[in-house]
């Protein structure tokens, strides 16, 4: 008795989407992250460091290992005005 | 004075002026975050009196701080400026693989040891500074020198060694004890 395929392809559909998204989604975050894995589980300290990074490089996960810091990093970190509440 | 940090600001501020000339001119330390937290053990090496001071100073004088211990920040900013340079002259290669790989990972240690362990070897022999983690028990392999991390991704292949530097009481001319790991 020949295997009924007809009733199988809608699982196969399913599954399909199931991994299109999951493949997309690891792309996208692939893609955010300039090739590198996603961040997880960030804390507060890894934020700061990690603006800390852009301020030395430009983007979110540059990274450098020079000893001095560009010209212009000792002033290129800014107060956040915000505006008063009247 | 910032009582909170900043939640609603639309925009920012970035103040140009320079330190006055009566404040000495210290270079910033221009290493990102992978690259620190990968040289962060030799620093600690290295600059543990420095940085002691600079945390002394900041609590002892709550709130202040930024203004009465920039002396000691200027000290602590030098002596880390001077280990990452060095590093940077004698062991190039293995410092970027290492932080290349912690980069990968969520900047996870236990995740890169096989690199972190030919990094500590090239800087014991270039640098004599080592890799400690205060407040050891004493009758356990330290963990940063285990062939098993039982939460890393990838197992640790058995070719790769861990670098266990000579210990200094007494005889410095003989072979590194080899790893009692038998856990």
């Amino acid at each position: 008795m020949p295997v009924p395929f007809e009733a199988l392809i809608p699982y196969a559909i399913i599954v399909t989407m199931f991994g299109v998204t999951g493949a997309g989604l690891s792309a996208i975050k692939t893609a955010q992250n300039g090739g590198k894995k996603a961040r997880w589980s960030l804390d507060t300290w890894d934020r700061v460091l990690m603006d800390r990074d852009r301020r030395l490089t430009g983007w979110l996960r540059g990274q450098t290992d020079a000893a001095d810091a560009p010209y212009g990093f000792e002033y290129n970190n800014p107060w956040r005005v915000e505006k008063r509440f009247s | 004075m910032a009582s909170r940090i900043p939640q609603f600001n639309q925009q920012v501020l970035y103040d140009t002026t320079p330190l006055p000339d009566s404040i000495p001119k210290v270079k910033e330390l221009g290493a990102s975050s992978a690259p620190l937290m990968s040289a962060a053990y030799f620093i600690g090496a290295r600059c543990r009196d420095y940085n002691d001071d600079f945390m002394q100073c900041k609590n002892e004088n709550p709130g202040k701080g930024e203004f009465e211990c920039l002396k000691e920040g200027r000290r602590v900013t030098r002596c880390a400026r001077s280990v990452i340079a060095d590093i940077n002259k004698s062991c190039l290669e293995e410092f970027r693989k290492h932080w290349t790989c912690l980069e990968d990972n969520n900047q996870q240690l236990w995740q890169c040891r096989p690199a972190e362990w030919k990094l500590n070897k090239c800087v014991f022999e270039n640098l004599g500074l080592k890799k400690e983690i205060p407040d050891q028990p004493p009758n356990v392999t330290p963990v940063h020198l285990r062939k098993q991390m039982i939460y890393a991704h990838w197992p640790i292949p058995r070719s790769a060694e861990p670098f266990v530097p000579p210990t200094q009481t007494g005889d410095n001319n003989k072979a590194p004890a080899a790893a009692s790991s038998s856990s």
